[in-house]
């Protein structure tokens, strides 16, 4: 290895099964050529398995592909024909069948292919990698290592990074910072210890959940609705998990844990209970037979239930005390309050942390270089909030670590294996801002020093870590603007999921000013995803959540409930309810409707604001970005947004239309990009798009669908997002930059543009598939984003788009089917059609 | 009734096999050289004819626009080869264009104003989409809930047909299926053989290895639309399009196509002069208006028109090619007007042949022409529905 810059020109993955295929999908998705290579077929085309393969990305789900035209990118190879190619590939992938014979014959077959710097790593979960790399030429070894990538790639943050002895420190380096800029995910070095780090503790935690639950006598149900998002833990928990990865795939797992870990202190666990075994031999795998611990009948779900050793319909429920202990205390007193509980569910959840606990410590120093890499490889592969060490540190070390002691004392843990002593030698913290502990060396270690992570401003924080953000310029309820030492000036919402209130307006209409006065250039940019999740349409109806009250308090009745009621008899009573989409509560409370439409002016005013306030604006974009903060990703004069992006105007679901510059934008990019003067063919796209409240599944989704423009920017890794915004917003600050010229001449669509659209309405409504409302709102998007009934190609400037957004938006909201829908959605969170 | 002074005759009869559309054969097969292919053919088939005896010819086409629009009549006559001297018109009455351009040929000689024509029809769905490129509707259509209906697609009056007249979903598939099962049996026999002029697809494509232009060559000479693999159940399985409680589906509906037909007329003292016999004498044409939401019964209207213009009955008729745009619309023609089944499409229709729109009507008068003779039988009639609401019916005599 010399010390050039490591550039990845093209990448081979060799095995195109589910893991290689999506493999070799993300790669297209990160724009890096790649071939898929497989076995010969027999067929005419030696290539029709690899195709079939790729084919099949087109219709998977959660779908690999960014894109689905980006499957045309993977080039099909087998091992017959293109062996020449890996030549070209500066990194191979292996992610064929765990065998070993497998392996080895393949290793000796693509060998003499590889080129002369080309890295090759064995994306394997079970197989150790030294043994992998006894089969691999001993010349090329130091080229070898493991990538352990997460179901599903595309998604799953997590990659480890496992090393055999021979492996070359500066390939690692590379081989990192590639996996983090290019494919955007979360590597962690790994040792070449059985199943890693993230499967070793995440299966260990499922068999002590399953023992605990058993012993506890909780049914399936009643664990998951114990083990997911109460604990902090995904919705699917424990045993829907299960049934989604595969109950075969979980016993194979724990099947290597028994073979392979014989001197575990657990190891008499690591045995598939009768239930799962009897499961398995009925051919009951979970998801993919549509029948494991769970199964739906009709729409109705059913747990397997194994004192009645059959179906019944899943009801678990957490026991309402805890619920609501948990719910409300702050997140210091949760392990005290699980392990003081007299509940039986009580004790089960303290159970299953002490265990975890004790497992992390005593297996930390063998499987992992310090306690963050265990922390983050449980939140990036297995989607917990927090990891064990976090939690433990965060309830009180000292404390917790004195009550895991009692309970091996008292032989209630798994296992009689004291805590190794540096659980009680360090102070109150494995999480510093200096770093986190490293049982081996018995220090800090802080976080890596690669070059790849300067650009990760604030890399995924963990709890015990510094986690301000640069310095204030000023900061209210609603935005808070900072800066990092430089001339640009950061925008954050501190509002829920980021939604658009009046407060956040008058925020961002403060900071322009400010940024015009003092700074080169404005990043809006959210600490954590989502970007926004559009204006507010819940913000006014829900109680605000009581943070630390260890009691539980009466529910105050809502406030939406409230105002419900309060108009419900005066004849606009709905149109306020669904004024309050914008946070108008007080200007409908006195019924001043002028001011509603003030509002919705003050909305379009500030996404112009962004257009044309004298300093650039990039918006920085991750998660979601809907209804009013697309209109603001729109105005940005830059978009920097990373590939999970997921963009819409969908306020048609909610029976209104983009109010906040959205038609108007989307009128004007179809009148500029207009081909021979006529917009309406880009336009009707736009209209679709509007009109069907479609929703961007990726960035790149988002470009086609052309709520990004050309020039804006994709990334892959979200913590390098700040980094990117800012380089953006510095490049245009320093070409000169100058707002756009207004544009006075657009030329509109019209009455004829109207009438077109107007006809696939009329088919659509008469064949049943959109309902008379359904019918009157896609008419108002029609009219607004025409024009109007105007002469088409007559100029119109952007005030008059504005105006008849705001006019449309008032008369939509007047009927009594969109403020049904409000209603509807404000209750129950879903659509309504009526 | 008829104020001519002299009869037309049909002296030959040709057509390309039809391709589907917008992913078949003919894909990327000009619709003007489909045409010219046509004019080509049946001028040669009229031996002795000398090509500046041709008064006009005249070109039915639905969709008259891009690769065949300008008048793709005069274009694909001088591409053809006839002389400078030939004029030529494109015409268009929707999916009756290519029966109405015989009529007006037919009309030109009988008046004695022509006594040699060129009637035809050619239509590329692949290139040119139903509406065509650019679909811009008049405002004034939604301002009465009257004129609406102009805007509905012709699945949906398909729809409103199966809905007033009763035909369910099971009566629609069943007649779909047995147009795949005349059409395959057809070929089978060679029945179009004589109608069918062999296309020959010259293609260039980039071999992106060698940089080479790569040149393929084929020879269609076989409808692509008759589908051997379907059944009932496949037919069952088919989601309605149209409407969500619907029971139009793309399986009991035409297929889009891609084709073009002509057909040489003549009178009597030109068949002499050239030497030429005939294959049928065109008998009379009649169209007539219905409410464009049920535009599928258009037939319903236009066929006792014709029958009353020319004294014929409809049991005189042994054939009748009726142009299956729905099976919906087809079963109320054949239930409103009592037609026999055995006799409508007996070779198939255009859900199994397909329906290049302004081609069809020639396409299938070549069909009838042939058939007629070679099954000695001796009057039969053309007739479709038409889009926004009308219908068209024309009938011929063998000879």
């Amino acid at each position: 290895m010399n010390n050039a810059q490591f550039i990845v020109r093209k990448v081979a993955v060799l095995g195109a099964g589910v893991m290689g295929a999506q493999i070799a999908a993300h790669m297209v998705n990160a724009n890096i050529e790649t071939f898929l290579f497989e076995l010969p077929a027999e067929a005419d085309d030696p290539n029709a398995h690899v195709t079939k393969a790729i084919e099949k990305l087109k219709k998977h789900e959660p779908a690999p592909l960014s894109v689905k035209s980006k499957a045309a990118f993977i080039e099909a190879a087998n091992y017959d024909q293109h062996l020449e190619q890996l030549k070209t590939c500066d990194v191979v992938i292996e992610a064929i069948a765990e065998r070993m014979d497998w392996k080895q014959a393949l290793y000796e077959k693509v060998a003499p292919y590889l080129g002369e710097q080309t890295i090759f790593a064995s994306n394997t979960s079970g197989l150790s990698i030294n043994r992998l790399a006894q089969a691999f030429p001993e010349a090329l070894r130091h080229r070898f290592c493991g990538v352990h990538f997460f179901n599903p790639p595309r998604y799953m943050h997590l990659i480890e990074l496992i090393p055999c002895e021979q492996s070359d420190a500066l390939m690692l380096d590379n081989l990192e910072s590639f996996l983090v800029t290019y494919l955007g995910k979360g590597v962690i070095r790994a040792k070449d210890t059985p199943n890693f780090i993230a499967n070793r503790i995440g299966v260990f935690s499922l068999l002590a959940t399953m023992h605990h639950g058993r012993e506890s006598g909780l049914a399936f149900d009643e664990v998951d609705a114990l083990t997911g998002a109460l604990i902090g833990r995904p919705k699917s928990a424990t045993f829907r998990t299960a049934d989604v990865v595969g109950l075969d795939i979980l016993a194979h797992v724990i099947h290597t844990m028994r073979d392979t870990l014989p001197d575990d202190d657990w190891h008499s666990y690591f045995e598939t209970p009768d239930w799962l075994r009897g499961l398995i031999d009925e051919g009951a795998l979970g998801q993919k037979t549509k029948r494991g611990v769970y199964q739906k009948v009709g729409k109705e779900i059913q747990v397997l239930d194994l004192a009645e050793n059959t179906y019944r319909a899943s009801c678990g429920e957490v026991h309402d005390e805890l619920k609501q202990q948990l719910k409300y205390s702050k997140p210091v007193d949760r392990i005290a309050i699980m392990r003081n509980s007299q509940h039986a569910q009580g004790q089960f959840l303290w159970a299953i942390h002490r265990d975890l606990f004790h497992y992390c410590a005593v297996q930390l120093e063998h499987i992992a270089d310090n306690a963050r890499d265990l922390d983050l490889a449980i939140r990036w592969g297995f989607g917990w909030e927090h990891g064990p060490f976090e939690i433990w540190q965060e309830a009180g070390w000292k404390q917790v670590a004195d009550w895991i002691n009692t309970d091996i004392a008292a032989g209630k843990s798994m296992s009689n294996k004291p805590l190794p002593s540096w659980v009680q030698t360090i102070s109150e913290q494995v999480h510093t801002s200096q770093g986190s502990y490293a049982p081996v060396t018995g220090t800090i270690h802080q976080r890596s020093e690669l070059p790849v992570y300067h650009r990760q401003l604030y890399p995924d924080r963990l709890i015990g870590e510094d986690a301000t953000y640069g310095e204030t310029i000023f900061e209210t309820d609603a935005v808070r603007m900072w800066h990092t030492g430089d001339k640009i000036a950061i925008l954050s919402f501190k509002s829920k999921m980021h939604t658009i209130g009046k407060d956040v307006l008058n925020g961002i209409l403060d900071a322009l000013k400010e940024a015009e006065k003092n700074w080169q250039a404005m990043v809006i940019w959210q600490t954590e995803p989502p970007f926004s999740a559009g204006a507010n349409l819940k913000q006014a109806t829900e109680r605000p959540k009581p943070q630390h009250v260890e009691k539980r308090v009466p529910a105050p009745p809502s406030l939406f409930e409230k105002f419900f009621k309060q108009f419900k008899k005066s004849a606009q009573a709905t149109v306020l309810k669904a004024a309050r989409e914008l946070d108008m509560a007080d200007a409908l409370m006195a019924r001043k409707l002028a001011e509603v439409e003030a509002m919705i002016d003050q909305f379009q005013q500030t996404s112009q604001a962004l257009r044309y306030s004298m300093v650039p604006t990039v918006a920085a974009v991750d998660g979601l970005a809907l209804g009013g903060g697309c209109e603001f990703v729109m105005h940005c004069d830059r978009v920097v947004a990373t590939m999970e992006t997921y963009i819409g105007l969908v306020e048609a679901g909610v029976g209104l239309l983009p109010a906040g510059g959205g038609c108007k934008e989307f009128a004007l990019r179809a009148a500029q990009t207009a081909v021979e003067g006529d917009p309406f063919p880009q336009l009707k796209k736009y209209y679709q798009t509007v009109a069907m409240a479609e929703l961007a599944k990726s960035a790149e989704q988002a470009k086609e669908l052309g709520f990004l423009r050309p020039a804006d920017t994709i990334i892959m890794n979200r913590f390098e997002l700040l980094h990117a915004a800012k380089l953006q917003a510095m490049t245009l600050a320093e070409s000169g930059y100058r707002p756009p010229l207004r544009m006075r001449a657009i030329p509109v669509a019209g009455n004829t543009g109207i009438a077109t659209i107007e006809s696939m309405l009329v088919n659509m409504h008469e064949g049943g598939f959109i309902s008379d409302h359904d019918y009157l709102i896609g008419k108002k998007i029609a009219y607004v984003m025409c024009g109007g009934d105007l002469t088409p190609g007559s100029l119109a400037d952007e005030e008059w788009f504005l105006q008849l957004e705001r006019a449309a938006f008032m008369e939509l909201l007047a009927t009594e089917k969109t403020q049904a829908r409000i209603e509807h959605t404000l209750k129950t969170g879903k659509p309504l059609r009526n | 009734m008829t104020k001519q002074i002299q009869d037309a005759y049909i002296v030959a009869a040709a057509r390309t096999p039809v391709g589907k559309a917008p992913r078949g054969m003919f894909k990327h097969v000009r619709p003007d050289d489909m045409l010219v292919h046509v004019l080509k053919a049946v001028t040669q088939l009229c031996d002795g004819l000398d090509p500046a005896a041709v008064d006009d010819v005249i070109v039915g086409c639905a969709m008259p626009e891009a690769e065949q629009g300008i008048n793709v009549a005069r274009v694909a006559l001088l591409l053809a080869g006839l002389p400078d001297s030939v004029p030529g018109m494109t015409i268009n009455r929707f999916c009756a264009s290519g029966l109405q351009s015989v009529a007006i040929a037919a009309d030109r000689i009988r008046l004695g104003e022509a006594d040699v024509m060129i009637a035809g029809g050619t239509e590329s769905m692949s290139m040119v989409p139903m509406m065509g490129n650019k679909v811009a509707m008049n405002p004034v259509m939604f301002k009465h809930d009257e004129n609406v209906a102009i805007a509905f697609g012709m699945g949906m009056t398909a729809e409103k047909v199966a809905d007033q007249w009763k035909i369910d979903r099971e009566a629609q598939d069943a007649f779909a299926l047995t147009s795949h099962q005349r059409a395959l049996n057809a070929i089978k026999q060679g029945e179009f053989r004589q109608e069918i002029i062999p296309y020959t697809i010259n293609e260039k494509y980039p071999d992106l290895g060698t940089h080479q232009v790569r040149e393929s060559v084929s020879v269609k000479d076989t409808d692509e639309g008759p589908r051997a693999d379907t059944n009932e159940a496949v037919l069952a399985k088919l989601k309605p399009v149209f409407a969500v409680h619907g029971s139009v589906t793309a399986g009991n509906s035409s297929q889009m196509s891609d084709g073009a037909g002509a057909v040489v007329l003549m009178s009597e003292s030109a068949m002499q002069r050239f030497n030429l016999s005939p294959l049928g004498r065109f008998v009379g044409y009649s169209v007539a208006g219905v409410p464009p939401e049920i535009m599928g019964v258009g037939p319903i209207k236009a066929i006792p028109k014709v029958l009353a213009q020319t004294g014929i009955k409809l049991d005189d008729l042994d054939w009748i090619e009726l142009n299956e745009a729905f099976a919906a619309q087809s079963l109320a023609v054949i239930h409103d007007l009592g037609l026999d089944r055995e006799k409508v499409n007996p070779l198939g229709g255009a859900i199994a042949l397909g329906h290049p729109l302004g081609a069809t009507g020639s396409i299938r008068v070549a069909t009838l022409m042939h058939g007629l003779r070679r099954h000695k039988m001796k009057y039969g009639m053309v007739t479709m529905c038409i889009g926004s609401g009308m219908g068209a019916a024309g009938i011929f005599e063998a000879l």
